[in-house]
């Protein structure tokens, strides 16, 4: 009874469904059918999104020569790309690379068919459109673009099939003082923390018209280029020599390399030369060299002068009392602030817990403690700061394990009420702010955390695939602090007591520079303008410029409720040229960062640019660019790009990313298909059932 | 097998085919139906009133209306890019320039449902972007090209002025984890 009731219910459920299924199956069937017609009608201008090496066929292959020249404090790098064409074709080479984030490119020349042409300095477009313009009327040319503060992509065009053409490029670089010695870190691969190893085409996006007819033309074979990575490459792929000419001026105790083997020879006091014990190492980590002066010869201070142009300029470093001598830790208020809005959804808000969790941990005894969500609405779980014992403790631990993900993200509310100090209490106050970044008004957020933020410290602690570092990252900087990035589960452990370790360490806070000449004050240009805090063992370094040498500098300080003070007389110093470029690309990066505390766009773009047109630097507004004047490539040549593979870098995976651009694809298109296979499974059920 | 146990087989399948394509049926419906509450919540904001969420519980809030004639493409262009935002319209990406300024201003959208027309762009094609107090800044397509999702560089809001939308690729792509992105670069235009 039931069966019959059954079946003929299912028929008659069946009867109203096979006209729809037919017609559904019909449909699909369209889709089939049109479908790759459309795709391949798309493709005919648009062929440059293969990832598997396709346009690899046209690279030519390139040779690396690092030559490294240290001064004191300072390192003149010397870059040589040397490409070389082995294909019957003439061609373009692309080549995507890494250099330190505080490198100031100051020279581009090109050894073009034995001769040597230098390159200038211009605005970013018209650079591009010069080097445009000589490639495709058969002139040799280089062009050297800053892609991000630490990428950049040299392009070499019309290299002569069987030739060689060799780009140079040079920097200015000031060492990092750490644990008692120098290093000098060279990255050699497209660093992690930007692009774990994927490749880059969007570096290139200007180098070819993929698309539409109308630009093809101008471009010769054009879709190309994609500059791919070589997963597993042996080691002749993008060789590299390195030597290094140390002039320490100082007695070493030690030079050691963390990355990479290598050979030191002392020539005399204080001069070293050191090279790569196996010659050549493939372009797959850093590399780094460390020195460590005889104990006792520490310097406390170094200075560095030129005078360029008519003016004078000045690189100051100064070594910080040692922490040894300071109370040891200092007492402090730390505010955690947790995004629980929706999109933490899943892994996030688990990460955020693991983080939150850990954090609380490392709270000692007079330490004050907060912890603030932000969804929709804000909590805070006290009024204000309790002290950090077991019975606030247990409840911070029951309420962080609570923490749901849902609702919207009102950061600014929530921003507002961690950095308000309703406790003047002289501890040192942190506010550690945990969130994928996913926020609304930025500005407002720039703006009340550059208002806001007295004496407090904002730390960014970004979660989950974060496109946001950007904000991040300035939001940190208007807070003094610093932009910390978790990005799996694995790492939340170690990074977050990474980050509690430079916190919970005695800082160097308001710093202030007063510099005199003979007994009046100077007028100096300093950079930065606005020294960070200074964490366990960093030294002070700034730039100055100014028409006439400053005699003194007086610098004073806060370690927590210490003050501190020093005068250094600036007489003598070392002569050293190119110290006007590292003032200015300080100058450039200290506009950059005002562009994150609301200042206007267009006045930080004339600032950049003028500041890069007049000391030749290479900057996110200007390239460097080498043209050869001389047509060589015959007019009915073709020229083919090929971008160079980029190695993965040692260890790394392709799956470990740092930032992410969002999704933007909904799963519609996959269920469309499902149901339809569903369907049709169904339909070939019922017949044979029949 | 028994005839009992296909019946109940294919009613299973049936129900299961169903479902998935009413799902499928869902999410475009919701964008549309989203983009028009969103409409008239631009409509009232450009005329003055208070802002309201577009419809009871809304947690996003319309930024900019972006328009292309030639496509007669009208859309609401939402705060934020994340998942949830997408679903309902265009979103902004975060860190970007702000529309109405001078700088790169990144939108996103879902490549099937409100960004399928990128696909139709041209070269020259006209986009305004009309930002929350009514002013409105007028861009000519300059060029397209597929990205990967880890070139975050493309967010930069210093970069030079120009509006970059972009979606997934490829177009007909059946899965939604794609790792490529479809980047048309529009240019400013005198006012």
């Amino acid at each position: 009874m039931l069966r019959a009731e059954s079946r003929a219910w299912l028929g008659l459920l069946g009867r109203a469904l096979w006209g729809g299924l037919s017609v559904s199956l019909l449909l699909a069937a369209l889709v089939m059918l049109v479908g790759p017609a459309e795709a391949a009608g798309e493709q005919a201008g648009l062929r440059i999104y293969a990832t598997d090496g396709a346009g690899l066929g046209n690279a030519p292959s390139l040779d690396t020569r690092i030559a490294i020249g240290v001064s004191g404090v300072i390192a003149r790098v010397r870059v040589e790309q040397r490409f070389y064409n082995p294909h019957k074709d003439w061609v373009e080479g692309v080549y995507v690379f890494p250099l330190p984030q505080n490198a100031a490119v100051d020279r581009l020349r090109m050894r073009y068919g034995g001769r040597l042409i230098e390159g200038e300095i211009q605005e970013r477009q018209q650079a591009r459109q010069n080097y445009e313009r000589a490639r495709d009327a058969g002139q040799g040319a280089g062009l050297l673009e800053q892609q991000r503060a630490n990428v950049f992509t040299t392009a070499v065009a019309n290299i002569p099939p069987g030739e060689a053409v060799a780009i140079e490029i040079e920097f200015q670089h000031d060492l990092a003082w750490q644990d008692g010695g120098f290093s000098l870190r060279l990255p050699l691969v497209v660093a992690p923390r930007y692009i774990p190893g994927a490749p880059m085409p969007g570096a290139l996006h200007g180098f070819s018209a993929h698309g539409w007819a109308g630009d093809t033309d101008q471009v010769p074979d054009a879709s190309q280029i994609t500059p791919p990575v070589a997963v597993s490459a042996d080691d002749s792929l993008n060789p590299v020599t390195i030597t290094v000419d140390l002039n320490a001026g100082l007695d070493l105790a030690e030079v050691v390399s963390a990355s990479h083997r290598i050979d030191v020879v002392r020539q005399s006091h204080g001069h070293y030369r050191i090279g790569l014990a196996r010659g050549k190492v493939p372009a797959e980590r850093d590399f780094v060299l460390s020195w460590r002066p005889l104990l006792g010869q520490q310097p406390s201070a170094a200075l560095f002068t030129e005078v360029w142009e008519g003016r004078h300029y000045g690189l100051l470093m100064l070594m910080p009392p040692q922490a040894t001598a300071l109370p040891q830790r200092v007492g402090r208020e730390l505010v955690l602030v947790v995004d629980t809005s929706g999109s933490m959804h899943g892994d996030s808000i688990e990460q955020a817990r693991a983080a939150l969790l850990r954090a609380l941990q490392q709270l000692g005894p007079g330490d004050r403690f907060n912890v603030i969500q932000f969804n929709t609405d804000v909590h805070a779980l006290f009024d204000r700061a309790r002290p950090a014992d077991q019975v606030h403790l247990q409840q911070a631990k029951r309420y962080v394990t609570g923490l749901r993900a849902d609702g919207g993200t009102e950061m600014l509310p929530a921003m507002r009420l961690a950095l308000r100090d309703p406790s003047p209490s002289g501890l040192l106050r942190q506010v550690v702010f945990l969130t994928d970044g996913a926020v609304g008004n930025e500005q407002a957020l720039f703006e009340a955390v550059a208002q806001e933020i007295g004496a407090s410290r904002l730390f960014t602690v970004g979660i989950g695939s974060a496109p946001n570092a950007l904000f991040m990252t300035r939001a940190a900087q208007a807070g003094r602090g610093t932009f910390t990035y978790i990005d799996s589960g694995a790492q939340v452990q170690g990074t977050i007591d990474r980050l509690f370790r430079q916190l919970s360490a005695p800082v160097l806070t308001d710093l202030r520079l007063h510099w005199r000449r003979g007994e009046g004050d100077a007028a100096v240009q300093q950079a930065p303008v606005q020294v960070a805090d200074l964490y366990a063992g960093e030294p002070l370094i700034v730039a100055v410029a100014a028409d006439g040498a400053p005699t003194q500098v007086d610098v004073a300080g806060r370690f927590g409720t210490v003050d501190w003070q020093q005068s250094v007389t600036l007489s003598g110093g070392a002569a050293l040229g190119g110290i006007h470029a590292l003032w200015a690309r300080r100058m450039i990066d200290d506009w950059l960062a005002r562009h994150a505390s609301g200042e206007d766009g267009e006045v930080v773009r004339q600032s950049v640019l003028q500041l890069a047109l007049e000391h030749r630097l290479v900057s996110r507004y200007t390239s460097l660019v080498a043209i050869e004047h001389t047509p060589v490539r015959p007019a009915d040549a073709p020229l083919k790009s090929g971008a160079l593979p980029v190695r993965l870098p040692a260890g790394w995976s392709a799956s470990a990313v740092f930032g992410r651009l969002p999704g933007t694809a909904t799963p519609a298109p996959l269920f469309l298909m499902l149901g339809l296979a569903c369907l049709a499974l169904a339909w070939v059920l019922r017949r044979r059932w029949i | 097998m028994s005839t009992a146990w296909r019946s109940r087989l294919v009613l299973l399948t049936l129900i299961g085919g169903i479902g998935l394509l009413l799902h499928a049926a869902y999410l475009p419906a919701k964008a549309w139906l989203a983009q028009h509450l969103l409409e008239q919540a631009w409509q009232r904001r450009l005329a003055g009133q208070p802002a309201q969420p577009p419809w009871p519980g809304a947690d996003m809030r319309p930024l900019a209306r972006l328009h292309q004639p030639r496509l007669a493409v009208t859309q609401v262009v939402l705060d934020g890019a994340s998942g949830r935002v997408l679903a309902f319209g265009p979103g902004h990406v975060t860190g970007s320039a702000l529309p109405g300024e001078h700088g790169n201003i990144v939108i996103s959208g879902h490549r099937d449902t409100h960004f399928h027309w990128l696909r139709e762009l041209q070269d020259g094609d006209l986009l305004t972007l009309e930002s929350g107090d009514g002013t409105v800044r007028r861009y000519a397509v300059n060029r397209a090209a597929v990205h990967q999702e880890t070139e975050i560089g493309l967010l930069d809001p210093l970069a030079d002025d120009q509006l970059r939308l972009f979606t997934c690729y490829p177009f007909d792509g059946l899965y939604p984890g794609t790792p490529l992105r479809y980047v048309v670069t529009a240019l400013p235009l005198a006012m």
